[in-house]
């Protein structure tokens, strides 16, 4: 019993901090199962997973609903990132504990790194103007003759560019996922907002309704060979579910910025354990 | 600079518009309901897993069994709640991507279509392949 609330707490705690910070709940949920409730990393990376779906789920329905979400756009870059999160979820049942957590040490720096950049870029006043159409980029991207496929992608006010980067990175960020249990949004949002010139609101969103396919086409493989199990998933699940739900709501009201810092230096030492864990 | 647009580009454009948005709510109303049902079907086996006690992290359960679901919620136990809430997880995304098709279909965006059957391909490979041995 004490070890079912911890879970559904822990899985709370994860669900309203990934809320509040604009992250999914696998950064924090993969370190919470492997060091704080022992399981080996994959099975951890399998029950991440599920909350992943959860969390993006809920939130896609809402950003379609507010149209922020470009399907078009998603329906096509999803083709590639399940495809990146199948050949994710294949190697991940090839490569041993220490390499997935040294990897997963790397990707927390990153993160790390990115949201004190965010940070430092929010403090310093506006950010740099990637939606101004007459930048270079936007120009290169009119310069293109929009065919009509092309132009199906197209939003308010914006047109995607680079395409076939955008689908290279597509399948990077899904076998990021399947490895490491995370959305991916740590390189989808980035890839379509700095390379591909979609808005920001635009690229997050999407990027969330993404992660839900993404997510799922992992989580099959690791489901059907015995990577998930349900005891664990599901009180983690319904605890981020509800975590998130109230990080949504107590999200205006709270000042992040601090919660940020705190954060990266939460990141920063689950690097060092990571990398430790790494080193043997 | 936008070229000056006819009354009846002007009409099919918003009627685009209006069928583009018919499909997002359609797919949002799918995935409220999906997230719906599968944290209500994990909510009920965590319950009965609390009822039940003892810790999670002890008990093993043996690997997905869909034929045993049934008989274990008609018994009440916990483990057919939350493989069904699971599969139910799973699942959800997938029906957005079918009921994302079936839209595409009915406005004639048969691109948009086809890269939904793909999606879906790529997830019936997955379960093919994820059933072969694992190296």
């Amino acid at each position: 019993m004490t070890v079912l609330l911890l879970l559904a707490g822990g899985g709370f705690g994860a669900g309203v901090f990934g809320s509040l910070l604009g992250l999914g709940g696998g950064i924090l949920i993969v370190p919470l199962l492997t060091f704080g409730f022992g399981l080996d990393f994959r099975a951890a990376v399998g029950v991440s997973l599920v909350c992943v779906i959860v969390t993006s789920s809920a939130a896609a329905g809402v950003y379609l609903e507010r149209h922020l979400a470009n399907l078009r756009l998603g329906m096509l870059l999803e083709v590639f990132t399940a495809s990146g999160a199948l050949i994710g979820g294949l190697i991940a049942f090839l490569l041993p504990d220490r390499v997935l957590a040294g990897l997963f040490a790397l990707l927390l720096v990153y993160t790390a790194v990115t949201m004190l950049r965010r940070r430092a870029t929010s403090a310093g006043g506006a950010s740099p103007s990637i939606e101004n159409p007459d930048d270079a980029a936007g120009a290169a991207g009119a310069a293109q003759a929009p065919g009509p496929f092309r132009a199906a992608l197209a939003g308010p006010g914006y047109r995607p560019v680079r395409l076939g980067a955008g689908i290279g990175g597509s399948v990077f960020a899904g076998v990021v996922s399947a490895l490491l249990g995370v959305g991916g949004g740590i390189v989808k949002v980035p890839l379509m907002h700095l390379v591909m010139r979609v808005p920001l609101k635009v690229a997050t969103a999407t990027s969330n309704l993404m992660i839900g396919v993404t997510a799922s086409a992992s989580a099959i493989v690791y489901l059907l060979r015995d990577g998930i199990n349900p005891l664990v998933a599901g009180p983690t699940a319904v605890g981020v579910f509800a975590g998130a739900m109230v990080g949504s709501r107590v999200a205006q009201r709270i000042d992040v910025r601090l919660l940020r810092l705190l954060f990266v230096a939460v990141l920063a030492l689950t690097a060092v354990q990571m990398t430790l864990r790494a080193l043997g | 600079m936008t070229a000056p647009m006819t009354a009846s580009g002007a009409r099919s454009a918003g009627t685009a518009a209006s069928r583009s948005a018919r499909v997002d709510r359609s797919i949002a109303r799918i995935l409220r309901a999906g997230t719906l049902v599968s944290i209500g079907l994990l909510a009920v086996g965590v319950a009965l897993l609390a009822i039940a006690g003892g810790s999670p992290l002890e008990r093993t359960l043996p690997g997905l069994d869909p034929a045993r679901i049934p008989a274990d919620i008609l018994a009440l136990r916990p483990e057919g709640f939350l493989w069904l809430g699971l599969l139910a997880t799973l699942a959800t995304p997938l029906l957005r991507v079918a009921a994302s098709v079936v839209g595409f279909l009915g406005a004639g965006e048969r691109r948009m279509a086809g890269l939904g059957v793909a999606v879906l391909i790529v997830i019936a490979l997955a379960v093919v392949i994820a059933q072969g041995p694992a190296a």
